[in-house]
């Protein structure tokens, strides 16, 4: 039986128009629908097909953040996880701290795997899985597009710019999900029913560091101003020219 | 002090004046039950919304093949007992998923009917053979089901069926034949309702392939293209004794206890399209620019989604109010088919009223919504024509509007005579007082029924508003409010058919539509807490 830990982390639906607070501390997003990060829930998809492919695996779900986070982890049970973990977090912690928090939870559960997004769609950070690899001393492999197990490896096979990588790890290690690993499968109501009975534990942080970085302002992309058109290369020349972008 | 919550709750209890200050509202489905209508409506949005224009031309396979999708995830079987595969989810939650499934309209009778009425009969009054052997493949999505009561010249007067059925040895021979039979294309399993010995009207389970069963062309329909609606032909069909459901010469409380909890799901499948033609229109009013502004800008814009906004809370509190009070009665009276038939039948005044109210304000949203995409509204290069053609046949069936403004009022004065009901007393509310003058002036006819039935529901619909409106504040308040503004216009008119009086209208409440119409479009469709 190898442990797999997969952390999931609750984000603001990112196919919703989210805006910046009036006094520009942070995005509106109290009332607007969470969802699992979408690279996470993918790394949970992948980490099921792993399971479904006959090889014996414990998959527990991670998050960390508000009591409403339990919603994410109620749906990563329904999907397929054996168990789920709440760090309960107000507030934000940067990735450093979280890669502690996972740290100390793949200790505690002997974890031999985590499969994680690439990076969260909220704050696009893509550092906290490269900073777990660190903190663990385990080997690492991101933005991986398809996995396997076999015996005490897992074979990684990634898409470069130059071509396809294959890589293989040595167990412990810890693999990020690129978008074509997996595509997540609908949630079954029998699943959701199933989920009631799973267990799903809350801890409090094992750390308290103070968030390493201060937000100066957070605001819209400014719309972009009408474009002009041209009627000849001559003509384009010119105008890009005289915006001085060529010279 | 709210009678609805109480042990002795029973239909019909909005009529006694103190409305209910803790009746249920669409916002108390919480934590995994948001989780189940979630999955509902990712499977309509990605598996349905985007099949609709092959599934209007029947592309061979694709409904059926859709149907058993979602029997895998188990939508095929909301409310169906665990004991028979099903999830046995409360009926409440049941229509909720039901109400995201049913995006498309045409999907949404095709599985509203094989996870519906083509199983309400079998679980209410099936025996455990009967049950055991038919309803996990329904709940699974391998089979489909579909329910055949109508015939050429028997529609809203349902009992004047001539199919005949009649005892050879350990058979019934059938003869006749079925209209307007959903589902008619796929199904497996028929329930069909026949006279015996001329005069017992009897529920059968009537098998595909029993010999003498077949399946006439598809009418040609206006809307609900993707649907199958067909004849179903009997010629000297071959149905064991066995197939019987529940006894020979009471099919027809077979036949219409199914239809009081069918009405209550079609409330919610109308709440589909009408939810999604919201959501288009919003779209398409904020992308949509003339003389320099999104259309959305607009004030008459702004004032159509300002109505949507309302008509689709007011429908919205009241099917799941409903829904919660059938609950109870099923949790009460459960167990026999006795039982069974007392539980469905309890909000059967209800149960109409919601239905006609929601097909009714189906169709006026998506009109509305319509309207806002102009002339492109009128063309199929754009989704809402085809809602606007699936929407008109949800006020014809399952029980005419009509039939079912006079059913609910004889219902009322029945349950009266029968001390299961007060007559309509003023509940703080200016529809209510009318409800109450009008009550005691009503005659016979059918415009004066109908006019009531009118207050009724405009009664139920301001109390469910307020109820909602109170637990939840803010813009559920404003929602409310403007409910009452619309419902004491209509209610004017209604009291004015009955009476042939005048009557002075309160002072409408201040109501912001440009507010109402931000509401929808931050939502991206109905305003929801």
């Amino acid at each position: 039986m190898i442990n797999i830990l997969v952390p999931i982390k609750r984000v603001p639906d990112p196919y919703i128009k989210v805006k910046p607070l009036p006094d520009g501390s942070g995005l509106d997003v109290a009332n607007v629908k969470h969802e699992i990060n979408p690279f996470d829930e993918i790394a949970l998809e992948a980490a099921i097909r792993l399971r479904e492919q006959g090889v014996e695996l414990a998959i527990t779900v991670v998050s960390i953040g508000p009591d409403e986070a339990e919603e994410q982890l109620r749906k990563g049970l329904a999907m397929g996880a054996d168990s789920a973990i709440l760090v309960q977090k107000q507030g934000g912690m940067d990735s450093l701290g979280v890669a502690k928090e996972i740290a100390e939870i793949a200790k505690s559960t002997g974890a031999k795997l985590v499969i994680m997004g690439k990076q969260a769609t909220d704050d696009d950070c893509n550092q906290a899985s490269q900073m777990l690899a660190a903190l663990l001393g385990w080997g690492y492999c991101s933005c991986a597009s398809q996995i396997s197990l076999s015996g005490s490896h897992i074979e990684v096979r990634r898409e470069t710019d130059s071509g396809e990588q294959r890589v293989s790890l040595e167990l412990p290690a810890i693999v990020t999900a690129d978008l074509r690993l997996a595509e997540p499968r609908y949630i079954a109501l029998p699943g959701i029913i199933k989920a009631r009975s799973k267990p799903l534990e809350k801890r409090v942080p094992v750390h308290n560091d103070q968030v390493q970085y201060r937000v100066l302002s957070v605001e819209s992309v400014p719309s972009r101003k009408a474009g002009k058109m041209v009627q000849s290369v001559p003509e384009l020349v010119a105008e890009l020219k005289s915006l001085g972008a060529v010279s | 002090m709210s009678q609805t919550q109480s042990a002795t709750a029973q239909g019909c209890d909005f009529l006694q004046g103190n409305p209910p200050k803790n009746s249920f509202y669409p916002e108390q489905f919480l934590g995994d039950e948001s989780l189940m209508i979630q999955a509902a409506e990712q499977f309509s949005r990605q598996e349905v919304l985007p099949m609709s224009w092959r599934l209007d031309e029947h592309e061979e396979g694709l409904m059926k093949h859709l149907v058993s999708k979602a029997g895998e995830l188990g939508f095929c079987g909301i409310d169906t007992p665990e004991a028979y595969g099903g999830l046995g989810l409360p009926k409440n939650l049941a229509a909720r998923i039901l109400e995201l499934l049913s995006l498309n309209a045409s999907f949404s009778v095709t599985i509203g009917i094989t996870s519906g009425i083509g199983q309400l009969g079998l679980i209410l009054f099936g025996t455990e053979a009967q049950k055991l052997a038919r309803l996990p493949h329904l709940a699974s999505g391998e089979k489909i089901a579909a329910y055949a009561l109508s015939e050429p010249n028997s529609g809203s007067d349902a009992l004047s069926l001539t199919t005949k059925a009649e005892a050879n040895g350990g058979d019934y021979i059938l003869n006749g034949t079925k209209m307007w039979i959903s589902n008619a294309q796929w199904a497996d399993t028929f329930l069909v309702m026949a006279k015996v010995d001329g005069d017992k009207v009897t529920a059968f389970l009537v098998d595909r392939s029993c010999p003498g069963v077949s399946i006439s062309r598809e009418e040609h329909k206006m809307g609900l293209k993707g649907s199958s609606t067909a004849r179903l032909v009997l010629e000297n069909a071959v149905v064991p004794a066995e197939n019987v459901l529940h006894e020979v010469g009471l099919g027809h409380h077979v036949a219409f206890n199914a239809l009081n909890l069918g009405r209550f799901k079609l409330s919610s499948m109308s709440l589909g399209p009408a939810r999604d033609a919201i959501g288009l229109a919003s779209s398409y009013s904020q992308e949509r620019k003339q003389f320099g502004r999104a259309i959305s800008e607009f004030g008459l814009i702004q004032k159509k989604f300002a109505s949507m906004a309302t008509l689709f809370f007011a429908a919205e509190s009241m099917v799941y109010r409903t829904g919660a009070m059938i609950d109870q009665a099923f949790q009460r009276y459960s167990g026999s088919v006795e039982d069974n038939m007392r539980a469905a039948e309890e909000y059967a005044v209800e149960c109409s009223m919601i239905k006609v109210f929601s097909t009714e304000v189906e169709s006026m949203i998506i009109d509305d919504a319509l309207q806002c995409f102009g002339g492109y509204g009128f063309t199929e290069e754009f989704p809402i024509a085809r809602h606007y053609r699936d929407a008109r046949v949800s006020r014809i069936y399952e029980g005419t509007n009509e039939i079912n403004r006079i059913f609910l009022v004889d219902r009322i004065r029945k349950r009266i005579l029968l001390n299961r009901a007060t007559p309509p007393k003023k509940d703080g509310s200016f529809v209510s007082e009318l409800a109450e003058l009008c009550w005691p002036l009503l005659k016979d006819g059918q415009i004066e029924k109908g006019a009531m039935a009118d207050l009724l529901i405009l009664m139920y619909g301001v109390q469910s508003c307020w109820s909602r409106g109170n637990a939840l504040g803010s813009h559920a308040l404003e929602l409310a409010k403007s409910f009452e503004n619309y419902a004491n216009i209509r209610a004017l008119e209604a009291y004015q058919l009955v009476t042939g009086e005048p009557i002075q209208i309160p002072k409408p409440h201040n109501v912001d539509q440009q507010n109402l119409a931000e509401l929808v479009h931050e939502a991206h469709g109905p305003w929801h807490g």
